[in-house]
């Protein structure tokens, strides 16, 4: 039998730095177009609100968010989080779910997964950069917006009649602490979205099909959520508590929808996370 | 050998130091996807500093065999070793010295050739922050791709995509390069140019695997080879004694190719018939004695020629099934 080359390898490095792949995958993430696009367009929501109020009319929409958008006509404190309500809604799941299917299936799509797994980048370390990259993605999409929303409103009404819904004046600073609430608990929503896309990304090839599933999924939940015979499922479903954000504007803040919205998506983020070091740990690369 | 690093950089020109070793091997390989066997009882040896050509039909397990090797995909039964490692366990420690291109060159589109192996440099473990400009600049030029690097990846044509992908696999100073399909796409000067980055390789010492199907390719470049059909490997071992151990003939062109075989037969030479004319085995009869045995049967002979025991020709009698052409039926049980 011949010998194998089994020799003492250099102590040379044989992981990257996690820092080093994360900085890495954000430049992927963010020299991407369409990244930039949807970027682009979110930022546009909380602008367009802010015009549409200012010329005028009365808006139309569910209760919750004809609430927030009349109160945001005239307070500078509730057009961010009115523009962040209404991306929660649909639209800021989705582009989460468009990052997170870029980052497994996207890859898979173009090979170019192959590159890092030959380095060798570990695949438990694949799945912390591309959660990271995910969430850095979401929390990218909920400050600007917000950063927008906030200027917005503040071009609209100054920075005088700060009130809440409960008609209580807020200070700046409060007022501001109370947009960074709004926008760290959507964040955390959009992680939770985001960490279970990544799980169907890991499963598949088309990034498409992970946008799909979580537009599917958040349809069916919403339908579910309407329908008192099934109330029993209410409290798993991610969205059941998304309506919660308006007690930001509240004075006091009641807790109660917050944190069990917050509760309920770190169930799904762990859930979502697990699933996806499962499959991707397991599958052919 | 103290370092990988020395064999690949500093070893320029010297001989393997012990030729026997084994780069990678692999041990009663099996691979089920679905249901369909890719793979059965594959015993692959890539012997250390060798340049391996891995030849086979499409579909007869090449690239499978190569995922394996590189510990992309699990083996349904077998075992794998990489530089000593076993694969894919050990991939965090073989792998960093293995350079590869599986499946066609896979990059982003909207990044430029550049960024796209910055993006690829950044998971290399030997390349320290430093490096890897420096590394990125060596790699595109040794590919000659320098002049377009700043281009976007979307807009390069096949060749350009495929010296990329190498470029890819030359980013560090490997141990062991592994090449699936490496000429695909590539005009003939892309492909001397590729000849002449494995020749430069092997005479680094390097260990190099290359799959192909341009056998004249392989041929060229290689010391040794390995065919696989239908998933197994059904020769290997260095390419002068494969290429050797077909039997020597001569090819006779005539248009009466029955009289020859009579004549040749009168004189006990093995001969049988080819399309045109007839085909001599000279193993235990010598050139002159065919000719004169033709001239005595009187056999009008246009042309008698020494046949090339090509690549393949050896190929072509190791990959052959049964319902081709009969004509190398009778090659095929002297090999059997």
């Amino acid at each position: 039998m011949t010998t194998l080359t089994a020799q003492a390898v250099p102590a040379a490095r044989r992981a990257v730095p996690l820092t080093r792949l994360y900085r890495a995958e954000l430049r992927w993430i963010f020299r991407r177009p369409r990244t930039l696009v949807v970027l682009g367009l979110l930022a546009l929501i909380p602008a367009i609100i802010a015009i549409a109020l200012a010329l005028g009319g009365s808006p139309r929409g569910g209760p919750e968010t004809q609430g927030l958008l009349t109160a945001a006509a005239g307070n500078a404190l509730v057009l961010p989080i009115a523009a962040l309500a209404a991306g929660l809604a649909l639209l800021m799941p989705l582009t989460t779910a468009m990052s997170a299917g870029d980052a497994f299936a996207g890859e898979l799509a173009h090979g170019t997964l192959r590159g890092w797994l030959l380095a060798p980048v570990n695949r438990g370390r694949l799945l912390v950069v591309k959660a990271l990259g995910v969430a850095t993605f979401a929390l990218a999409a909920v400050v600007l917006m917000s950063l927008v929303g906030l200027v917005a409103g503040l071009i609209m009404n100054g920075t005088g009649g700060l009130f809440t819904l409960s008609g209580t004046t807020l200070s700046f600073g409060a007022a501001l602490g109370k947009i960074a609430v709004a926008a760290g608990w959507v964040t955390l929503q959009l992680w939770a979205v985001g960490a279970v896309a990544l799980a169907i990304s890991a499963c598949t090839e088309h990034p498409m099909l992970v946008v799909v599933s979580v537009l599917a999924g958040i349809i069916v939940s919403t339908v579910l959520l309407q329908l008192s015979a099934v109330d029993w499922l209410h409290p798993y479903l991610l969205p059941a508590s998304w309506d919660s954000i308006a007690d930001v504007l509240r004075d006091p803040m009641p807790g109660d929808g917050l944190t069990q919205g917050a509760l309920r998506a770190g169930c799904y983020l762990v859930i979502g996370l697990s699933l996806a070091y499962a499959r991707i740990t397991t599958r052919d690369g | 050998m103290t370092t990988s690093f020395e064999v690949a950089v500093g070893a320029s020109g010297e001989a393997p130091t012990r030729p026997r070793a084994l780069a990678a091997r692999t041990r009663g390989l099996r691979k089920v996807y679905r249901g369909t066997v890719a793979v059965d009882q594959v015993d692959l040896e890539v012997p250390e500093g060798a340049v391996l050509g891995m030849l086979g039909p499409n579909g007869s397990g090449k690239t499978t065999t190569i995922r394996m090797l590189l510990g992309l995909v699990r083996p349904t039964e077998g075992e794998v070793e990489l530089l000593g490692h076993a694969m894919p366990e050990g991939a965090g420690a073989a792998l960093p010295d293995v350079g590869a291109l599986v499946e066609g060159p896979g990059f982003h589109p909207f990044l430029s050739g550049r960024e796209n192996l910055h993006r690829l440099a950044a998971a290399e473990p030997h390349l320290a922050n430093s490096d890897i400009p420096v590394a990125v600049e060596n790699a595109l030029e040794r590919v000659g791709l320098s002049a377009a690097a700043h281009r976007r990846y979307r807009g390069y044509s096949l060749g350009m995509k495929q010296r990329l992908g190498l470029a890819g696999a030359l980013l560090v100073p490997r141990r062991m390069v592994i090449l699936d399909e490496p000429t695909n796409g590539l005009d003939p000067a892309g492909t001397r140019e590729i000849r002449r980055i494995i020749g430069e390789l092997h005479d680094e010492g390097v260990t190099v695997l290359v799959s192909s199907h341009l056998l004249a390719e392989v041929e060229a470049t290689c010391t040794h080879v390995a065919v696989l059909h239908d998933g197994t490997v059904v020769a290997q071992g260095e390419l002068d004694e494969l290429l050797e151990s077909g039997s020597p003939g001569l090819l006779v062109s005539t248009p009466d190719g029955d009289r020859a075989l009579e004549a040749l037969r009168e004189e006990r030479i093995p001969a049988r018939l080819t399309p045109d004319g007839v085909r001599a085995d000279i193993t235990t009869a010598t050139a002159p004695q065919v000719v004169a045995a033709l001239v005595r049967g009187d056999v009008a002979v246009h042309e008698v020629k020494r046949e090339r025991t090509g690549l393949e020709d050896l190929f072509a009698r190791l990959t052959q099934d049964d319902t081709e052409p009969a004509g190398l039926s009778e090659v095929d049980e002297v090999r059997a």
